[in-house]
């Protein structure tokens, strides 16, 4: 499903690109720039966390009149004279009279990088605010975000997410380059769908997906390195042949009675003792207890 | 400066890469020996080094480098090396003596919650101009030239006991890479302190878990170092794990290293782990 959000088909909205400190998802948010660009879009991207020539970087040279990077990284929070973008410059209104300058009025792709900067300095509702109208809004075509989640509360993670109509949670693979990103695609139509897919990015910045991570339990057995027998060099023997267990099976053994047993030991015959009483009338049969005058 | 360490990074003093940020972190063990390296690594690099320590007195930091073979009164002499003594700066920031001596780098002292600005504008205008040496040109006739400027600080987590706010710090240290790495073309060293137990992954800790989570966001190198996992041994002091973290997009995002160490007199070894010649 990645290479059909990065790829714009499930037009529009609001990606969101989930990462931690484990691994870092600018890669991929520069892969999603990189294809906007070649799908000849008109990209802005609000650039908080990397200066321009680090973002630019790797990025297709002759693509970049159509690139515009608003510089919020050298001073975000207007601690040297001439700040060409603030963070507390993020409000619906103040965002559109910076594209407007632009004088591009193609729809265009808005990248954010990163929206942790942003959700740091300004509350969450006035951010969740002016993205929904973004998401909304008539000039941009898509919003793209990175978010670091494992730096805010998961309750402001988890309200980030419900704004968004794709959520790319990406972490390290298990071996070699691929990373693992899991994605949960929302449709108009209110259906979810989720995703988990290896991915690599080539240096080109075009994505691979190398297949799907195996399922918890298998990718367990697969990771346990099969473990030595330890009955293997035995001087005795462990296992059963079908004969031996026959055999076994057919000895009886002691002190377990079976019926045979029983009737050998217990011989009831013709002869052998018995009592027979037969009451007299004469029998001196005492109708009273006789431990009445015992204290019990 | 430890030679071993070095050819781990792939660096020389002749020879590195410039615009990095580098993050030491130790837990359950003492880094600050990563500190005095790099300290004595970019003074014979011929860089501006401007070096925050907060944590121990200018004396301690010259003796240490005294071993290492790095003269800091000569380099604070010369200019190259401006130091900030954050032990007796505080003091007279909290107990004034006469109106407006001494920098107001350490005006956050007095409202925490303002936030890192003068730090930052004490370290912009340390970094940014050879102006500041002027004073000193007479030592061989001229102002000296040095090389990118460097930005060390010892240690940045103490700043959150001292009552900064996370927020406040990540903020400073933005503007410090913004500065030194990308303006100026130099690079920065910090070290932070993680307390000793691991503490619950609920991402909203006001403490030095979630600075470091910040900032292994912003850093090119993180250089982690832990005591043993099995409690203190004499042979080996600890472990360090190095890990490049990939800032210019070419194959593999990560990569990471394992060593384990011993700090000695004068310098460090370095050994993969199990390697160690107690064991051997």
């Amino acid at each position: 499903m990645l290479p059909e959000i990065l790829q714009g088909t499930v037009g529009g909205g609001f990606v969101l690109i989930q990462d931690s400190s484990n691994y870092s998802g600018r890669q991929l948010l520069k892969s999603f720039i990189h294809a906007a660009l070649t799908r000849e879009e008109v990209v802005h991207v609000l650039g908080f966390e990397v200066s321009e020539e680090e973002l630019k970087d790797g990025l297709n040279e002759s693509s970049m009149q159509r690139l515009h990077f608003h510089n919020a990284y050298i001073d975000p929070l207007g601690w040297t004279e001439s700040p060409h973008f603030t963070v507390h410059q993020f409000s619906m209104e103040q965002l559109t009279s910076l594209f407007k300058q632009t004088q591009q009025t193609k729809p265009f792709t808005l990248v954010i990088d990163s929206l942790s900067w942003i959700l740091r300095h300004i509350s969450t509702p006035v951010v969740c605010e002016s993205l929904q109208q973004l998401k909304k809004g008539g000039a941009v075509r898509a919003v793209i975000g990175l978010l670091h989640s494992d730096m805010h509360q998961r309750g402001l993670v988890g309200s980030v997410c419900h704004l968004a109509t794709s959520v790319i949670t990406v972490r390290p693979g298990l071996r070699g380059d691929g990373a693992v990103a899991k994605t949960t695609k929302r449709s108009k139509t209110g259906k979810v769908t989720q995703d988990e897919e290896i991915f690599s990015i080539k240096e080109d910045l075009t994505v691979t997906v190398q297949g799907k991570p195996s399922q918890p339990g298998t990718t367990q057995t697969e990771l346990e390195e099969p473990e030595a027998d330890p009955t293997a060099n035995l001087t005795f023997n462990l296992r059963l042949s079908d004969k031996e267990r026959e055999a076994k099976e057919k000895l009886a053994l002691p002190f377990v009675f079976s019926k045979e047993k029983k009737t050998a030991l217990l011989h009831t015959g013709p002869g052998s003792g018995r009592i027979l009483y037969e009451p007299d009338a004469n029998d001196d049969y005492d109708q009273e207890d006789p431990d009445d005058d015992l204290d019990v | 400066m430890f030679t071993e360490l070095n050819s781990i990074l792939n660096i020389t003093p002749d020879n590195f890469k410039q615009g990095e940020f580098v993050l030491i972190s130790d837990r359950h063990t003492d880094g600050s020996f990563l500190i005095h390296h790099f300290l004595s690594f970019y003074l014979r690099a011929r860089c501006k080094v401007c070096f925050l320590g907060l944590v121990q007195s200018f004396s301690h930091y010259c003796a240490v480098s005294q071993r290492l073979g790095v003269s800091l009164v000569q380099a604070k002499e010369k200019g190259q090396l401006i130091f900030l003594e954050g032990l007796k700066e505080s003091l007279s920031v909290l107990i004034p003596k006469e109106p407006n001596t001494g920098s107001q780098a350490l005006d956050f002292l007095r409202d925490p919650s303002a936030g890192l600005r003068s730090l930052y504008e004490f370290v912009r205008a340390s970094v940014s101009h050879t102006g500041g040496v002027e004073g000193v040109e007479g030592v061989e006739g001229g102002v000296e030239e040095w090389g990118p400027p460097v930005l060390l600080v010892d240690d940045l987590s103490v700043l959150l006991s001292l009552g900064v706010s996370v927020g406040a710090a990540l903020d400073f240290s933005h503007y410090c890479r913004a500065t030194v790495c990308s303006q100026l073309q130099g690079s920065m060293v910090m070290l932070v302190r993680c307390e000793a137990e691991e503490e619950e992954d609920d991402g909203d800790e006001e403490g030095p878990e979630r600075l470091l989570k910040g900032l292994t966001h912003q850093c090119s190198l993180t250089l982690q170092v832990q005591g043993l996992p099995t409690g203190y041994c004499r042979d080996i002091h600890g472990q360090v794990e190095v890990c490049w973290r990939n800032r210019h997009g070419n194959g593999q995002q990560m990569q990471k290293k394992l060593f384990q160490y011993k700090v000695h007199d004068k310098s460090a070894s370095f050994f993969a782990r199990g390697t160690s010649s107690a064991v051997l």
